[in-house]
């Protein structure tokens, strides 16, 4: 939660000074409004939550997961009647859908706010700038965050989920499952934040 | 009509190098152990026993059903009508000894939490495990996590008990007393469950336990041992 408020307000505060200086020479300023709807809160944000959420938790879900394999858990809860994919598995999943789309709450909210510091620091009045960015602000923005939250929560719960479940008994095999999972993983958001775009 | 054996390997190709495949029937209410080296393969049996593992060729069945061959949704459920105790245990190392044997309880009996809790508190009491009940596996000792396993695996009272090498590091004591647990009490006709037990040795007081001590060589060959 504090990387993501951090990387956000890093961020959001460097861009929106930056183009406040530079859009304000040529009189554009209103333009913040579009930098921070489309490229911050739209784009970087998903983007920038789910890499963190694959760098925290996706290799602690798939080393848990190997670990649980190598140990003989996932057989011995298959024995005793329980699905390891209920178990282990669904958990894990709708914990990434809440944790991605909560962080990516924080991430727009803290992003929003930082561009208000920035915005102030450089000169423009607080009401115009929420005026300018609730004027870029639309529904469907709103939306397009919210599916790519689902969608990306959905890839960090499944995808280490999978390599971590198919190590099969040797403990050498877990932080190489760990790995391919984050990269997997990573290559996965990337592919599907382009999809995004593509379709959108 | 004859009731089918709880449990029946029907030529399971278990050994490498074996000359032949292995077949067993388990007898109802008898305990049946197979003994061998790893090489034997008998590591493999239970695994086929549960559906766990698909043999190339030949089944094998309990009360008469090929596991492997039902619909998980089937197969889950079917499988809470054996107990099982794996090599290794197979706790889970984030739950305590108690979780541990209420686990299946909470996911397949349907009863409530407080009949769950009482259930679970009977069962550790009989394998003296409540001062441990608290614990983690690492943080316990292999004794208890042995009576750990042993209680998840009687949680459903099945009539059909696999035990892989269920006794190797515990005392000739502590075994004796496991295997009197498993067995589940005595009657005319023999124990009230029929237990099928691999592993590479049993100790010696156990044997005038065991209905059937059978031997499988490395050439796959199951021989009968006097017992």
């Amino acid at each position: 939660m504090g990387l993501v408020a951090l990387l956000s307000g890093i961020l959001s505060f460097l861009v929106i000074s930056q183009a406040t200086r530079e859009l304000g020479r040529f009189g554009a300023t209103d333009y913040i409004g579009t930098l921070i709807v489309v490229a911050i809160v739209r784009e970087l944000g998903p983007l920038l939550t789910a890499l963190v959420v694959v760098g925290r938790s996706g290799t602690a879900i798939a080393a848990e997961l190997a670990t649980n394999q190598v140990m003989g858990e996932v057989r011995a809860l298959e024995a005793i009647g329980i699905d390891p994919k209920q178990y282990l598995v669904l958990p894990r999943f709708l914990g990434s859908l809440v944790s991605v789309f909560a962080l990516l709450v924080l991430f727009d909210l803290v992003a929003i706010m930082a561009g208000f510091a920035a915005a102030r620091f450089n000169g423009l009045p607080g009401p115009r700038y929420f005026q300018i960015v609730l004027q870029s602000l639309s529904s469907r923005d709103v939306w397009l965050t919210i599916f790519k939250a689902i969608a990306f929560g959905a890839i960090v719960g499944v995808v280490p989920s999978y390599f971590g479940l198919s190590v099969r008994r040797a403990s050498t095999e877990i932080p190489i499952a760990a790995s391919r999972a984050v990269v997997a993983a990573l290559v996965g958001v990337f592919l599907c934040s382009a999809l995004f775009v593509a379709l959108s | 009509m004859t009731m089918p054996a709880p449990l029946a390997f029907e030529a399971l190709p278990i050994a490498r190098h074996a000359s032949a495949p292995f077949s067993l029937d388990v007898p109802e209410r008898r305990t049946v152990a197979v003994l061998g080296d790893e090489d034997s393969g008998i590591g493999r049996l239970g695994g086929y026993a549960l559906g766990l593992e698909r043999p190339a060729t030949g089944r094998a069945l309990v009360f008469g059903t090929v596991v492997a061959s039902l619909p998980e949704p089937d197969r889950l459920a079917f499988r809470r009508r054996v107990g099982y105790l794996p090599a290794g245990d197979g706790l889970l190392q984030n739950l305590s000894l108690r979780d541990n044997v209420a686990l299946p309880l909470r996911f397949g009996s349907g009863a409530s939490p407080r009949d769950i809790e009482g259930r679970v508190t009977v069962m550790l009491t009989a394998l003296r495990l409540m001062s441990a009940a608290a614990l983690r596996p690492a943080q316990a000792n292999e004794e208890e996590r042995r009576r750990a396993a042993l209680a998840r695996a009687i949680a459903f009272d099945p009539a059909l008990l696999v035990l892989e090498q269920p006794f190797d590091g515990l005392t000739a004591r502590v075994a004796s007393e496991l295997l009197e647990i498993a067995r589940g009490g005595e009657s005319a006709e023999g124990a009230r469950r029929t237990i099928f037990i691999t592993g590479q040795e049993i100790p010696p007081i156990l044997l005038r336990r065991v209905d059937h001590v059978y031997r499988l060589t490395r050439a796959g060959v199951l021989e009968l041992e006097t017992v």
